[in-house]
């Protein structure tokens, strides 16, 4: 049984469709980037898998169970957690506190501590500033503390929403790094909407391409990198970050 | 004499109701973006929940009779149900609607509870006793205080400390906070939507009738109309602190509250009559000066 099957999935905002006709299953344990230009229907995607936004038609599946029609708060439950663009983090809460919002869903309640101390072994700068209010955070900070919050919620999948979005290239090479060493660490399953396949193939796993709503193509994230009709198609040219 | 010690007691305990009622709203307004107008009837149904049902004139005491322990509790149960149960019944259904349309189905609410209470207690105002005995002065540190004032002040005071304590120390606290901030991003880390805004209608609901009592103390009337005067100044206040910040609200209330029982004690006698016209020429000056509110934070916007 796959980690995650999403089958013929279509999306509408009103009369505006989003998403059609999407199927695509992952693997535990695999990294899937998802990829596309502006519009295509990345983030939907992403919603729709988490239950943020209801799917017009079709079924999505984690372990076999139908999410069709569970709320956003029972889908957490089943292990999945999201990591939105634009981070959402909340800034009028304490760092963390964001990381505790997470935890009430947690069995494993003795656990919660330890795995605060981790997330600041993770990133440094969030235990530093721990008692500051969120909302100070500069974006970088806030990009670490959202994948924080999403761990602390103890996830088997984890969706992660272009967290590559305005940060410093060093910055998100630093991010990307805890990523996979988290996931190498927990078994995680991952998914990350990533606009450059330059970027997805340097860290490595599977992509899937979207355009308008649909999936356009499916497998190696080197695959698509190396092609330079897709780049040009989808990204504009993408070699300046691909050869540096 | 001793016109400042007086004026503090006046000005605290009638904002320290302010505060109370607005504290009310903006924790309903925090979760689900409700300006809940229902709130000033849930006031007037918890007063008149002290006397037995009757259109008579003359109201005889019912739970009003009880011992203060066996009727606070009593009373706070009474409010906080009313509340849950408008939300179960009407605001639950309204999730996705707009928050114009789910104001106006509170108004509607508010008409139906009000007009449920006519048709029960009629229209005209009784006369009655909770707690009189609270209304003799006592001489607190040269001022001559009815005893309520002081105790609505600490009332107040405990209020707002435990209803601190409650959303910084606890789990549904901290759950209300994240949810107030963004409901979605709340829900999808796991935090139940319908545990989180009955959870608010309680602790509003039972506000409403900790202001019920204060009020029947104080007036020793069960009106008909007392909860849409209430309600009028609790939303100004709960505007001008900034709408869904609790402290914003606690503040404004006591601000409204002072404004009020300061003009009312320093204008001539001749405009004291239109106090009302000065307080509001007030709230307008500081809505144009700060129309986001007195004490909105800034904190809420991510720096990128
Ligand atoms: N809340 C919304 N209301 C109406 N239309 C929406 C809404 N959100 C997205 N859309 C539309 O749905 C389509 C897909 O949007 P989506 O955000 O999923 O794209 P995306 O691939 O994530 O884009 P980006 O790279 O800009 O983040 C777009 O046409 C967008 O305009
Ligand atoms: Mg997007």
């Amino acid at each position: 049984m796959s980690k995650l099957g999403v089958y013929d999935v279509a999306v509408r905002y009103g009369k505006v469709p989003a998403l059609t006709d999407v199927t695509l299953t992952i693997e535990e344990g695999e990294r899937l980037f998802i990829s596309g230009p502006n519009g295509a229907g990345k983030s939907s995607l992403l919603k729709a898998i988490c239950g943020a936004v209801a799917t017009s038609h079709g079924r999505i599946e984690v372990d076999g169970d139908l999410l069709t029609g569970r709320t956003p708060e029972a889908i957490a439950r089943l292990g999945l957690t999201m990591v939105p663009e634009g981070r959402d983090i909340f800034g009028t809460l304490t760092v963390e506190e964001n990381l505790r919002v997470g935890t009430g869903i947690r069995r494993d309640k003795s656990a919660v501590e330890n795995d605060i101390e981790e997330v600041y072994e993770n990133f440094a700068i969030l235990g530093e500033r721990r008692h500051a209010n969120a909302g100070a955070l500069s974006g970088g900070q806030q990009q670490m503390l959202a994948i924080g919050r999403g761990l602390m919620t103890n996830p088997k999948l984890m969706l992660v929403d272009e967290p590559s979005l305005g940060l410093a290239p060093n910055i998100v090479d630093q991010v990307y790094e805890t990523l996979v060493n988290l996931q190498k660490d927990r078994g995680l399953t991952l998914i990350i909407v990533e606009q450059s396949s330059a970027r997805a193939a340097r860290v490595g796993g599977r992509m899937v391409l979207l355009r308008g709503g649909s999936v356009v193509g499916d497998g190696d994230a080197k695959k698509f990198a190396e092609s330079d009709v897709l780049n040009e198609a989808y990204f504009g040219t993408d070699k300046a970050e691909a050869s540096s | 004499m001793n016109a400042i010690p007086q004026l503090f007691f006046d000005a605290m305990s009638l904002g320290g109701i302010y505060a109370m009622a607005a504290l009310g709203i903006a924790l309903i307004f925090g979760v689900m973006n409700l300006v809940n107008f229902a709130h000033g009837e849930y006031i007037a149904f918890c007063v008149f929940a002290l006397i037995v049902p009757s259109t008579d004139a003359v109201a005889v005491m019912f739970l009003g009779k009880a011992p203060a322990i066996v009727l606070i509790p009593i009373l706070l149960s009474i409010g906080a149900a009313v509340a849950v149960a408008s939300e179960f019944f009407v605001f639950r259904h309204m999730r996705n609607a707009t928050p114009v349309a789910m104001m106006i189905s509170s108004f509607a609410l508010g008409f139906v509870i009000q007009n449920s209470l006519l048709a029960v207690y009629g229209s005209r105002p009784k006369a009655i006793s909770l707690w009189p005995e609270l209304n003799t002065p006592v001489s607190i540190v040269g001022a001559s205080v009815p005893l309520l004032q002081i105790i609505v002040i600490l009332t107040t005071l405990a209020v707002v400390v435990t209803l601190a304590l409650l959303l910084k120390k606890t789990k549904i606290g901290l759950e209300m906070r994240a949810a107030a901030e963004n409901f979605t991003m709340a829900r999808l880390l796991g935090v139940k939507a319908n545990v989180v805004i009955t959870g608010a209608f309680a602790l509003s609901g039972a506000l409403a009738a900790a202001v019920a009592m204060i009020m029947a103390t104080q007036t020793g009337v069960a009106d008909i109309r007392m909860g849409g005067q209430i309600m009028l100044v609790a939303f100004i206040a709960t505007v001008i602190g900034g709408l869904g910040s609790l402290p914003g609200a606690v503040a404004a209330g006591f601000l409204i509250g002072a404004a009020s029982v300061i003009l009312q004690g320093f204008l001539p006698l001749e405009a004291r009559p239109f106090r009302d016209a000065f307080l509001y020429t007030l709230v307008i000056v500081s809505l144009l000066l700060r129309p986001q509110g007195l004490f909105a934070s800034n904190s809420a916007k991510p720096r990128v």
